[in-house]
């Protein structure tokens, strides 16, 4: 049985336009999801219609098997992690991880031992009696996690919970919820609207645009097969290139598509070569640790390739060509932006009809 | 805290006395004897608290004050608070219009309500008693607006954690708005209960029984010239006056340090 099934959910804010439309997503029991997309495509939304803080207009929310659209959220045993942590400012760290327990009417001697035992995972003992005005940043993020944890409810929902911390931090932080996961077994259905994250934690990714889900599926199949061109293009950093297929030069699979191609599958050369291949002069280099980012400008607009370090870097302003293997290119319907199909791609017919990829 | 401006200092200084200097005159004259008020001698005595509470009462009135104010300031803050969460929480039909009315009635003159209230409360047979006092006055529009201000004030955040941790609307109330809300809700208390033990027009007209009496009652009764006498008894009128007043300032003094105090620190972020 699925930890929860969406069916088709719509949700528009009162006097606002439609927010969702038609979500639909089937969630096994202890997946770690991660919803991704742009600010305001929606995520906190449904996340908030997940945990039953608004209701759902249309569609169907089932978790565990029971219908739950109008279930209320203390019924639905899932904890929720807010983005800016939502601590009770009048309750010490302690009082904050057990109240949960408390409202739940756990004895006061096992809600403290259970609070204490979450506290201790997650290395807030020193803090435990004080109030969340005097932690840090990171600190509040424990505590809210631990408030979550100690009702060991069976479903998590975090929503952005590192995007208030500063890098070192956030990284560390993801590391530790990944190894929660490992630990509690639970589902978690994650929200952020930073790539990396969504492709390092997930084990599906869950990319929304605009209130329309956009694709379903695990991180591989995500960055190597995207269901379209926002999708390839949200994903991977540095962004996917994409140039229409006239502007490259020996390019023999079909045409009036757009082809996107990732900076990692571009090879610089300083003289012209055979198979496909574009022109360009190079703007900046950009130097990002183990490797370089090499920007430049072709007649199809701006691309980016990745190179090594120690291979020898081109200049500003030099002239270079930039080829590509077929095989690592993906070709895209030029106006509705579906990926088509591109195995077959050198035998099919400029134009003709292609099957769009399966999600 | 050292005085940043001397000058303002001494300005706030001599306004501070300005305001005083009635009252510490009052409460010097309420131990004089009467005989050395008017010879403008001086002589001190416990005698005025002595006569007010012995002969004329007073005892009885504070208790009566004690147990109405009290009365509405509970009642009162209780339901003000309940409003105020409802107001600032939920949209529900004709919500905005409940709420322009609760702010409507700011501007009627309380004068305009005593008829009414008189001839209700008499209707239901609640005049003479500590209902028909008490009631009355339960309904604050103010509080409940003021109130509704500050609680939509805290993030709704904390409300919808609560509700995650399982708590129904009413644990929200009493477990998270209300101690957040407490330096409102205690200002919003001293407020009820000054204007309750200074309320006068009501109880004269609601209370006949001299057993219900409230101070400002029995303080207004002395004004008149007693029996026997052709003078106002000036140093009796203070006496009472000051036990009027004490019970004020205790409670002032006692809810003060809650009153300015940021309890949203750390909430969110
Ligand atoms: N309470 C609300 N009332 C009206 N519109 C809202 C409300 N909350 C969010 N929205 C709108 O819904 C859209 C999606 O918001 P949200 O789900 O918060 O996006 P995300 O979390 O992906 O950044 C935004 O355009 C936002 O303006
Ligand atoms: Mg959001």
């Amino acid at each position: 049985m699925s930890a929860i099934t969406l069916t088709d959910i719509r949700k528009s804010y009162p006097g606002g336009a439609q927010v969702l439309h038609g979500v639909s997503m089937d969630i096994q029991h202890g997946e770690f999801i991660v919803i991704v997309g742009p600010s305001g495509c929606g995520k906190s939304t449904l996340l908030r219609l997940l945990a039953g803080l608004d209701p759902c207009e249309q569609g169907e929310l089932v978790i565990d098997g029971k219908r739950a659209n109008d279930m209320p959220p203390q019924d639905r045993d899932i904890g929720m992690i807010f983005q800016n942590y939502a601590l009770y400012p009048h309750m010490t760290v302690l009082e904050n991880i057990a109240f949960g327990l408390e409202l739940r009417k756990v004895p006061k001697a096992e809600r403290l031992a259970r609070a204490r035992a979450v506290a201790d995972t997650l290395q807030l003992t020193p803090y435990l009696d004080r109030k969340p005005g005097a932690l840090s940043g990171g600190q509040r993020q424990r505590v809210a996690m631990g408030r979550a944890m100690a009702r060991e409810c069976s479903t998590f929902l975090m929503d952005e919970p590192l995007s208030n911390l500063d890098n070192a931090l956030r990284v560390a932080m993801r590391t530790e919820i990944k190894d929660l996961h490992r630990q509690l077994g639970a589902t978690i259905i994650y929200v952020t609207h930073d790539q990396t994250e969504a492709l390092s934690l997930a084990d599906r990714v869950a990319v929304m645009k605009d209130g329309h889900l956009q694709q379903f599926d695990t991180p591989d199949v995500i960055y190597d097969r995207p269901a379209n061109r926002f999708v390839a293009g949200f994903l991977g950093a540095p962004a996917m290139n994409f140039v229409p297929a006239d502007c490259i030069n020996g390019w023999a699979g079909p045409h009036n598509v757009d082809v996107g191609f990732r900076p990692e599958a571009l090879t610089l050369h300083r003289a012209p070569v055979s198979g496909p291949s574009i022109a360009a002069r190079v703007a900046l280099t950009e130097m990002t640790g183990a490797t370089f980012i090499v920007h430049c400008e072709s007649e199809a607009g701006r691309l980016s390739a990745v190179v090594a370090r120690g291979d020898g870097l081109p200049e500003d302003g030099e002239d270079i060509w930039l080829s590509l293997s077929p095989s690592q290119a993906l070709c895209f319907d030029a106006i509705t932006g579906d990926r088509l199909d591109h195995f077959n791609t050198a035998q099919r017919q400029a134009g003709a009809p292609c099957a769009v990829a399966p999600a | 805290m050292k005085p940043e401006n001397p000058l303002l200092a001494c300005l706030a200084l001599a306004a501070g006395l300005l305001f005083l200097s009635p009252v510490l005159y009052s409460v010097w004259m309420s131990f004089q004897t009467t005989d050395a008020y008017y010879t403008g001698t001086i002589d001190f005595t416990l005698g005025n608290y002595e006569m007010a509470i012995g002969q004329y009462n007073f005892a009885r009135y504070l208790l009566n004050s004690v147990i109405v104010s009290g009365l509405v300031t509970v009642i009162g803050l209780a339901v003000a608070t309940c409003a105020a969460f409802a107001f600032a929480r939920y949209t529900f039909g004709g919500s905005n219009l409940l709420f322009g009315a609760v702010v409507a009635t700011l501007m009627i003159p309380s004068h305009i309500t005593l008829i009414p209230n008189y001839l209700t409360l008499a209707k239901a047979g609640l005049l003479d008693t500590y209902a028909g006092l008490v009631l009355p006055a339960i309904s604050n529009g103010f509080a409940a607006f003021f109130l509704r201000q500050y609680i939509r004030g805290i993030p709704r955040a904390l409300d919808e954690a609560a509700y995650m941790d399982g708590a129904s609307p009413l644990k929200v109330l009493r477990r998270v708005i209300i101690p957040l809300s407490k330096p409102a809700i205690l200002s919003m208390g001293l407020y009820i209960f000054i204007s309750e033990w200074n309320n006068y027009i009501w109880p004269l007209v609601a209370i006949g029984k001299e057993d219900l009496y409230t101070l400002q009652i029995g303080l207004a009764r002395l004004y008149r010239v007693n029996p026997g006498e052709d003078i106002i008894n000036w140093p009796l009128v203070m006496a009472a006056s000051t036990i009027t007043i004490l019970p004020v300032i205790v409670g002032f003094v006692l809810v003060e340090r809650h009153l300015i105090r940021g309890m949203m620190m750390g909430a969110v972020k």
